[in-house]
């Protein structure tokens, strides 16, 4: 399938490949059909590309290579959708916003994608999670304090 | 908007498969036992608008502006298992 895509310029993606999400994401409800894209620069860095929708792609992270000690506790009813009965079958990625002072994650709404039937859908988490945590831009700041 | 009153135990039907139940009313805060199809999501008003305003915002985001992404990676002591992601073919 041909997208032609605003960030990307025109791309082919497998139908196969695609991911679908039954209720699209709160704002792109119509948005259900995605291609997770690889970010060709950051290979922390994933693009879910809207198929229908060329200007529409939302930047995704594996949480943990920057909130290492995240975790989520997500309840089975945000789980069941899509057909899954444990979190360990998933794939959870986060999205990445900016505000102000520079990117964000959103920790509360993660992405959950059931590898499987390759679709997905974005979950509440349980507990006191920010969704705008802020990425420092400079995390070498840590090391002076050896 | 269509108000009704309700006492506790009573229920509301929306469309035929969702079905709002007064649980509980304590002072002024109302628990309510919501059944719906497990694809309806169901959300405290609030939080869904914050997710949108959030998603909105994300959506705007160009791969530019994610470059610093880069130098930002925690550092680890072992090997983590990658994300999966997808080249497009």
């Amino acid at each position: 399938m041909r997208i032609n895509t605003t960030r990307f310029g025109r791309i082919d993606v497998d139908a196969a490949d695609l991911l679908t999400f039954p209720s699209g994401l709160p704002g792109l409800e119509h948005c259900r059909e995605w291609a997770l894209l690889a970010d060709a620069d950051n290979d922390a860095l994933g693009w879910l590309q809207s198929t229908a929708r060329g200007d529409v792609a939302i930047a995704v992270v594996s949480p943990r290579r920057f909130v290492p000690h995240y975790q989520v506790r997500i309840p089975r009813s945000e789980l069941t959708p899509l057909r899954l009965h444990d979190i360990r079958q998933a794939q959870l990625v986060v999205i990445v916003g900016k505000n102000a002072t520079g990117l964000t994650l959103n920790l509360k709404a993660p992405i959950v994608i059931n590898l499987e039937e390759r679709t997905g859908r974005q979950v509440v988490a349980s507990g006191d999670l920010p969704m705008a945590h802020q990425l420092d831009p400079n995390p070498t700041a840590l090391k002076k304090s050896a | 908007m269509l108000v009704l009153s309700r006492q506790r135990d009573e229920s509301i039907m929306i469309g035929d498969s969702i079905v709002v139940t007064i649980v509980d009313i304590r002072g002024d805060k109302v628990r309510l036992g919501i059944n719906a199809p497990a694809e309806i999501p169901v959300h405290r008003q609030e939080v869904y608008e914050a997710i949108q305003r959030e998603n909105l915002r994300a959506a705007s985001l160009d791969p530019a502006e994610t470059q610093s992404l880069g130098g930002m990676t925690a550092r680890r002591g072992g090997s983590e298992q990658p994300s999966s992601k997808q080249q497009p073919r």
